[in-house]
């Protein structure tokens, strides 16, 4: 057990009490998700859409990617992309099980 | 300049001993006063500062070396008031604790830093640098638990390894340059061969800021304190490393290349990782890579007393970011604090679904990440794009296109590990929350809903209106230049950040995003624990073997060297044997004679 020493006080999975439930919140109502989704997309789109707008582009570039209107989102969402699908075989590599250094120290 | 004469006032003026005898003097108070007088000391030790103004201070000549113990220019300044900022929002946060040690550590550890930070020569610096290591176990140590005590072991030892190093890399450098000021040192000499003595303390500074492989202690130690503790430690330790790099080695290209590594690899392994406080550790890692960017980044300038300094965009970038560091990584571990202080575990696994029941705590985490991840309008935003922009500006470094790529990318990471990870796994995600949430505590103190509030207002004021914090930074010709809300600043931003948080939209709807797994995941501490470990236990076995071996050996020929004495020597040896007068007397006559006849050839 590594990190698992707050007082040990986690919370019981299976507290079920009485089959009791909290209601759900504002977050788990589907419509605030589509909401939520299609706000995120449209901004997303607006973004893109001012990086063709001469007023909003730089003067003086450093590189030739910044004179592309849509490089900062190409490469924001091919490297948030990257970095999930990619990154989680790390856990192949890197990932025991939670008490691993428990038998060993 | 001030010279003092007298070592004690010399000490008593200086901001960092006032904290460090409040610290001492707190610790023996009844808690009902104590918090309240260590928001005092600190409130005398920030009045202290201002009234001293810009200079050095404290200038003593000990056994003909000079040293100076209080230097106040802009680059410590910065950090001397967001150090105070810290440890009072700190105090505030940890309210409700009563742990009298732990409360001498949260005054003492960062006044330690603040002194290596005032620091105007390396042993001032190394005193402060080793008081810091030893200050700040205590707050590793302090669930006083087994594993625990192991870890704050592992920590000290890496961190007084530092101490050492440093000293080391000192005394090699005063035989070089015959100065113990703490100014520029630069890793390479004029011909650009690198300088042993300031490789050593690069090293130095390398561990304590968590170079790429020297990184571990951080994720090793500071997970394991408690909630508060946490938080003290992840602050001070790491940007007083950063404080000493862009004191030292501004300019120093190597910086450029180790900084971006930095904010690379943690990001996977911040992905990967269910405890979300060690999701912030990594965080630490990925945040202070790029000031050390920045940092290799900066220019220099000499000033008209001949001192060198870092200077332009991307110096006052990497500074100004450790300031904001501070506040909104600060935030971040403050809203995961409150929502394990409540549901009782830090774990994505444990968490989610909060909420509907910490609302409050919800928005300022919000804010925190918001600002981690530098949307316009918060305090990331207008300390990032300095560093950002510094790297497109140097031409020194090889390859500035990769690099500046290389930061963009790592924004991108910035806001899937510590602006979506923690809020969306703390607060949201309802997979693995129990249907009915049972809390360990019903209610989050007041004082961490206060030190939240305050750091959060700073966060969107300093990111509206940036002018007090731009008027405190070292280079002020670059910054009168410097429009952080430019419309093509603004637009690429949001491309990047709202692109990236789409993405994760996407995945989260295709159900590609990888779920959390309970796991312990293997990093560079593994080394020292596992193999390490067994390499030095067998070192131990093998010393016992062969000590017992020649212990056995040499008793051996003991034994029978004594047996030989004792056979000549004891009750029945030769020695001792009674001898009859008559051998006596003719013994004597052969003496005399011998003499005679030597008095005769004589």
């Amino acid at each position: 057990m590594t990190n698992d020493h707050q007082g040990g006080e986690s919370p019981d999975k299976n507290n079920h009490v009485n089959g009791e439930r909290d209601n759900p919140g504002w977050a788990e109502n589907p419509l605030f998700v589509r909401v939520f989704l299609l706000l995120l997309l449209i901004a997303a789109v607006l973004a893109a859409i001012a990086g063709f707008i001469p007023e909003f582009q730089k003067k003086h570039p450093h590189f030739a990617a910044e004179k592309i209107p849509v490089f900062f989102a190409v490469w924001g969402f091919g490297s948030f992309m990257f970095i999930v699908l990619v990154g989680q075989h790390l856990r192949k590599l890197v990932g025991r099980e939670e008490g691993y250094y428990d038998d060993r120290e | 300049m001030t010279t003092v004469n007298s070592p004690l006032m010399a000490l008593l003026m200086n901001p960092a001993v006032i904290l460090t005898l409040g610290a001492l003097v707190m610790a023996f108070a009844p808690s009902v006063v104590r918090r309240i007088g260590m928001l005092l000391v600190l409130a005398i030790s920030a009045w202290q500062l201002s009234a001293l103004g810009l200079g050095n201070y404290g200038e003593l000549s000990i056994f003909g070396y000079d040293i100076t113990m209080l230097r106040l220019d802009p680059l410590s300044r910065l950090f001397a008031i967001v150090f105070h900022l810290a440890a009072a929002l700190n105090i505030i946060y940890a309210w409700h604790e009563k742990n009298r040690v732990q409360d001498f550590a949260t005054l003492a550890y960062p006044a330690a830093a603040l002194g290596g930070i005032l620091a105007g020569d390396f042993i001032t610096l190394f005193v402060w640098w080793e008081i810091a290591a030893i200050t700040s176990v205590f707050l590793v140590w302090a669930p006083g638990t087994r594993i625990t005590y192991l870890a704050g072991l592992r920590y000290l030892s890496i961190q007084i390894l530092s101490g050492v190093l440093l000293l080391g890399g000192i005394v090699l450098l005063f035989r070089e340059t015959g100065s113990l000021a703490f100014e520029y040192i630069g890793l390479r000499d004029a011909d650009g061969a690198i300088k042993f003595s300031a490789l050593v303390i690069f090293l130095a500074f390398g561990i304590k800021s968590a170079f790429p492989l020297l990184h571990n202690w951080v994720q090793d130690a500071y997970p394991k304190s408690n909630i508060t503790g946490t938080i003290v430690l992840s602050i001070f330790t790491t940007k007083l490393a950063v404080y000493s790099l862009a004191r030292g080695f501004p300019g120093t290209n190597e910086l450029i290349y180790i900084g971006a590594v930095m904010t690379i690899f943690p990001i996977f392994f911040a992905l990967i990782e269910n405890d979300l406080r060690k999701v912030l550790c990594y965080s630490i890692n990925n945040q202070v890579g790029f000031m050390v960017t920045g940092i290799g980044a900066a220019g220099t300038i000499v000033l008209a007393n001949g001192v060198t300094v870092g200077a332009g965009g991307a110096f006052n970038g990497a500074v100004s970011y450790a300031f904001g560091n501070i506040i909104f990584e600060g935030l971040l571990f403050m809203t995961l604090g409150a929502a394990m202080y409540r549901a009782g575990s830090s774990k994505a696994l444990d968490l989610g679904g909060l909420y509907k029941f910490m609302p409050l705590t919800l928005s300022m985490c919000i804010i925190a990440a918001l600002s981690i991840s530098a949307f316009p309008g918060t305090l990331g935003f207008v300390t990032k794009g300095l560093i950002i922009d510094g790297i497109a500006e140097n031409h020194d470094a090889l390859y500035t296109w990769v690099i500046w790529g290389v930061l963009l990318f790592a924004s991108a990471g910035v806001l899937e590990h510590a602006g979506i990870k923690i809020p969306y796994f703390t607060f949201f995600n309802t997979g693995h929350a129990p249907a009915k949430r049972v809390f360990v505590k019903e209610k989050t103190p007041a004082g961490m809903v206060i030190a939240m509030i305050i750091s959060a207002v700073l966060c969107i004021g300093i990111g509206l209106y940036p002018a007090p914090l731009y008027a405190l930074l070292p280079d002020q010709v670059q910054i009168a230049d410097y429009h952080p809300y430019s419309a093509y600043h603004i637009v690429e931003q949001l491309q990047l950040l709202l692109w990236a948080v789409l993405a994760f939209a996407a995945l989260i709807l295709l159900k590609w995003y990888p779920a959390e797994v309970r796991s312990t995941n293997l990093d560079t501490d593994w080394l020292y624990r596992v193999p390490g470990r067994g390499l030095i236990a067998w070192i131990a076995g093998a010393t016992r073997g062969l000590w017992n071996g020649a212990w056995r050996i040499g008793m051996h020929h003991f034994e029978r060297v004594m047996s030989r004495i004792y056979s000549l020597h004891g009750p029945e040896g030769q020695m001792a044997r009674s001898w009859p007068i008559g051998f006596m007397a003719l013994w004597t006559a052969i003496v005399l004679g011998v003499a005679l006849v030597l008095a005769f050839v004589a």
